[in-house]
């Protein structure tokens, strides 16, 4: 493995890490909003807030944005099986590396809709909290650019099981 | 652009991807792009503006918050105290394991809202367990696999908070009447294990004792109120159903982190981000098939199909088992939380054409949609009992489809006669309806 491919390697597992850090955290946080209104309710001792809801529906946005993005690296988006196992390696790589362009086409969407998404949001803040809404629909360019680099990661993949699998075919009919 | 070209095309686009195999969720959004293109009065915004305006919904939060609480109801051993518990109740009828089998997962369903999580908890247990007992691993799977689709059926129900939270329609009257479908479900199950026990000569155990009974009872007590809380809370006014699910997070973290003590500290963030990222995976379905849902309404294809019904002249129960047919095959093929808003957007016309109840409709769907939880090439719950029975899915599929049998006349009984499902709510929350 040449040293570039071994930092990038090496720079995507931590972000893969920290996105996998963020989605625990923000499971805990989105339980607090909802728990303090249902004590502000029935114990008269903590103020109703209005913003709980708010906070944690933008909290479920991030989570199923980040979600998205780690299923997209570990390749556990559900998928049906209908077609026959392939025979070779080869085949089989040739099939993920359609599934992955294909997936790239809507990373691509993602990003270039997504950008012009946020920048409404920009323009945007929330009712309850006034929180900018950028912060939010951010959460979309964000998880078509993440997808587009993880996908780009498995084409590599797939392309170099294309063409070292093809070598070893032709090592085997030589002998 | 006419309403079947525009269902030719998408439809279409979506099969040749799921085929390929592309995830369901991605191929959805494939399938609505160029339709975005080709509309000069459509960008491919309202994809993003469609899959924001559906994940922000308070209502769906309740699913992650349900799933954590199953996952740590399964972390916090209450499996095993239910287990114990069903055991000593049911255990001594001839075929004694899959008994307990269908009671755990009726009893657990009522505390989960997951049909996987019941498949996961009590496949772990009582897969081993039954397979050392003698039992077939092929019953013994398909036992677990079939009886865990209680879970979305029986209340809390994910899928019916998926369902009531897209569709406007009262999810304390969906809990409501899901608890008499589940309930006969448990009892022709247990018929088929009898008829099971008869024929393979399964071994057959003494009678638990009193006392035995009433200390398992004992030890499952406290997790046998966490329906009560949360079904009594909703149908009586005191929380939301999310705020009822933050409820049930916030018990199963008590009991198995303080009164039981049987979850370690360190043990949280991994049940935490387990549970986040499988209902992140689920839910980021919902975006993307709404915003093809609402791609089918744009090009009003669900009208065109209420008017090729009107032609035919369709009935109530003929429309009844078109929907359970409809749903029943997509359901085989994709998970169910996208065919519910695919589906149930494009199918709503029509069960409102004659006359059918939201609730009697909501019904039939889940309940069709449970099947593909079991049935090939895409059932979750089978594919993770098969797992954990370690054997092939095709070694079992001739006991599962044994199994389904009786649910599937359950299934037409209750299209033919809704009462089966109107009942209760109408008895107990009549200001649902």
């Amino acid at each position: 493995m040449t040293t570039i491919s071994k930092v990038t390697r090496s720079s995507l597992d931590l972000y893969f890490r920290l996105l996998k850090v963020l989605l625990t955290l923000l499971m805990l946080l989105m339980i607090v909003p909802v728990l303090l209104q249902i004590l502000s309710r029935y114990s008269g001792i903590i103020p109703r807030y209005i913003w709980t809801e708010e906070i944690a529906r933008f909290c479920f946005v991030w989570i199923i944005m980040i979600g998205s993005m780690i299923a997209v690296r570990e390749e556990s988006h559900f998928r049906v099986d209908l077609l026959p196992q392939p025979e070779t390696d080869r085949q089989a790589a040739f099939g993920n590396l359609i599934v992955h362009v294909g997936m790239m086409l809507v990373a691509v969407v993602f990003v270039v809709y997504g950008y012009e998404f946020a920048e409404f949001g920009f323009r945007q803040h929330s009712e309850m909290s006034g929180i900018n809404m950028l912060s939010i629909y951010v959460a979309f360019p964000l998880a078509g650019v993440t997808w587009a680099v993880f996908l780009l990661e498995r084409i590599v993949v797939d392309a170099k099981r294309i063409s070292g699998l093809a070598d070893v075919s032709r090592n085997h009919e030589s002998e | 652009m006419s309403p079947s070209e525009a269902a030719v095309i998408m439809f279409g686009t979506f099969g040749v991807l799921i085929v390929l195999r592309i995830p369901v969720s991605f191929a959805l959004a494939v399938a609505c792009v160029p339709m975005m293109f080709l509309d000069d009065r459509l960008t491919p915004i309202l994809l993003i503006n469609e899959m924001w305006k559906s994940y922000n919904s308070f209502i769906l939060l309740a699913v992650p918050f349900f799933l954590l609480a199953a996952n740590l109801m399964n972390a916090a051993g209450i499996t095993e105290r239910l287990v114990n518990l069903a055991r000593t109740s049911v255990g001594h009828l001839p075929g004694g394991l899959g008994h307990v089998n269908v009671v755990v997962s009726m009893l657990f369903a009522g505390i989960s809202g997951s049909s996987t999580a019941d498949a996961a908890g009590i496949g772990s247990l009582m897969i081993p367990a039954m397979k050392k007992q003698g039992y077939d691993s092929s019953f013994s799977v398909a036992i677990t696999a079939c009886s865990s689709v209680m879970g979305v059926i029986i209340p809390p129900s994910i899928m019916m908070v998926v369902w009531g939270g897209l569709m406007s329609v009262s999810i304390g009257g969906l809990f409501m009447a899901g608890i008499i479908p589940g309930i006969l479900i448990a009892l022709l199950m247990m018929s088929t294990v009898l008829v099971y026990a008869k024929r393979r000569n399964y071994p057959v155990y003494g009678r638990a004792t009193r006392k035995e009974f009433f200390q398992a009872l004992g030890s499952a007590s406290l997790a046998l109120v966490t329906p009560a809380i949360i079904v009594g809370g909703i149908v009586g006014g005191f929380f939301t159903p999310t705020e009822a699910s933050v409820i049930a997070v916030i018990y199963s973290a008590a009991l198995g982190g303080v009164i039981y003590r049987s979850i370690e500290r360190r043990e949280f963030p991994k049940v935490l981000y387990e549970s986040a990222r499988l209902a992140a995976i689920s839910l980021f379905c919902i975006g993307t098939a709404s915003a093809f849902g609402w791609l089918l309404a744009y090009h009003r294809v669900p009208q065109a199909l209420v008017d090729v019904m009107a032609g035919w002249g369709t009935g109530f129960v003929t429309t009844g088992f078109l929907i359970a047919l409809s749903f029943l095959f997509v359901g085989m093929f994709i998970d169910a939380i996208p065919a519910i808003i695919v589906l149930g957007t494009v199918l709503l016309p029509l069960a409102d054409k004659v006359g059918m109840h939201p609730i009697h409709f909501a019904v039939i769907g889940v309940i069709s949609l449970a099947f593909g939880l079991v049935t090939p090439p895409y059932g979750l719950c089978l594919l993770i009992s098969c797992t954990l029975g370690e054997v092939q899915v095709v070694n079992v599929l001739k006991d599962v489809a044994i199994i389904l049998v009786p649910m599937l006349i359950l299934l037409i009984v209750i299209i033919v006669f809704p009462e089966f499902v109107l009942f209760l709510p109408r008895l107990l929350t009549p200001k649902f309806l």
